[in-house]
């Protein structure tokens, strides 16, 4: 089981292609091991708030993660999306990324902790 | 006003409606991308042969911008491929080459071109209902979910100067669609409540609207058009 935090990239090409190779890698060989895996990612980047390159990554792995737990749900592993804010804990992060790598029921979901998505666009 | 409009992935399917239907207008100049050496388009659409995932090629279009000596309206980000396959099974080579062409691309061509975009212009990408997740397509999905990240990223960048939206088509009757084999496809539509694929010319229009003043106070937003088959 993996948790795969996205590095805060610049808006380089090369950096965002890396970042995403990376999570690529990470992810084939759980699926390989049918393991679950958790990407985390920050959620100004999902609106694209940090810059092109970090919007990148965050919505390409949260588009990845969807369509990895289709696949993975005939397996029986899931993957899943955490979006933090500046305001959340780190702690509560990982508790709750290894809650989500424990949960068979619970897989192509989006989990944002911390409280500066309400009342922005949905993901 | 007239302007140049920039449509990549012009030779065929999507990419050729939509720059046919925007060449129809007389107020466009479409200069039409592509890789494919069937670019054979229209008579008013200029074509510009070149493959978008070298510095190159994409040196070569904003050539091709400067030299139509108009101002830039607009840029429609459709070039894609896919490498389908399950991800247990998906090789390197796959995965960068669907990276490389529907995100790096578009990136960079975006990224050169911002410079020269008129103030009330409009970028619109061409992302795909898979960025909500499809089976056997990981890098294809990935990639069109980076699209989105970019539209919203460059909407913030760019306002109020110019517009950045993305269209997310799902099955559409296209040379890609047609190559499904045919129970597949049977079934891929029985899902769609509209009950058949959309075409080419729907997607079109759609572009359409977001390229123009119609959509003048939506940016960042992304457009689905599938059909209803998010819902089913």
């Amino acid at each position: 089981m993996s948790i795969h935090w996205a590095e805060p990239v610049s808006d380089e090409w090369e950096k965002v292609n890396a970042e995403l190779e990376r999570a690529f890698a990470m992810s084939r060989a759980s699926a390989q091991a049918e393991d679950s895996f958790v990407y985390v990612v920050h959620h100004d980047d999902l609106l694209g708030r940090r810059g092109a390159g970090n919007a990148m990554v965050a919505n390409g792995l949260l588009s990845a993660a969807r369509t990895a737990a289709i696949e993975g749900s005939r397996k029986g592993w899931t993957a899943n999306v955490i979006a933090y804010d500046d305001d959340a804990d780190r702690e509560e992060v990982e508790r709750w990324a290894n809650r989500m790598l424990h949960s068979e029921g619970v897989t192509g979901e989006l989990i944002r902790i911390g409280s500066s998505h309400i009342g922005k666009a949905l993901p | 006003m007239n302007g140049t409009v920039v449509v990549t992935g012009a030779a065929r399917g999507i990419g050729r409606a939509i720059a046919e239907r925007l060449a129809a207008n007389p107020s466009f100049t479409v200069i039409g991308v592509d890789l494919a050496p069937e670019l054979a388009l229209a008579e008013s659409i200029l074509p510009v042969q070149v493959d978008l995932t070298t510095k190159k090629g994409v040196a070569a279009v904003r050539k091709a911008v400067e030299a139509a000596g108009l101002p830039l309206l607009g840029l429609v980000n459709n070039a894609g491929i896919t490498r389908d396959s399950r991800l247990v099974n998906m090789s390197d080579e796959n995965f960068q080459a669907v990276l490389d062409v529907n995100l790096g691309a578009a990136y960079r061509l975006s990224t050169a071109l911002a410079g020269l975009l008129t103030d009330g212009a409009s970028i619109v990408n061409i992302a795909s209902r898979a960025y909500l997740g499809n089976f056997g397509q990981f890098n294809y999905s990935m990639s069109k979910g980076g699209l989105v990240g970019l539209t919203r990223a460059m909407a913030l960048d760019l306002a109020p100067h110019a517009r950045v939206n993305a269209v997310a088509p799902g099955l559409i009757g296209t040379e890609m669609a047609m190559a499904i084999p045919e129970d597949v496809l049977e079934k891929m539509i029985s899902a769609i409540p509209l009950d058949r694929m959309g075409n080419p010319d729907e997607i079109a229009n759609v572009v359409w609207f977001l390229l123009t003043p119609l959509s003048s106070y939506i940016t960042g937003h992304v457009l689905v058009v599938g059909g209803g088959r998010s819902l089913s």
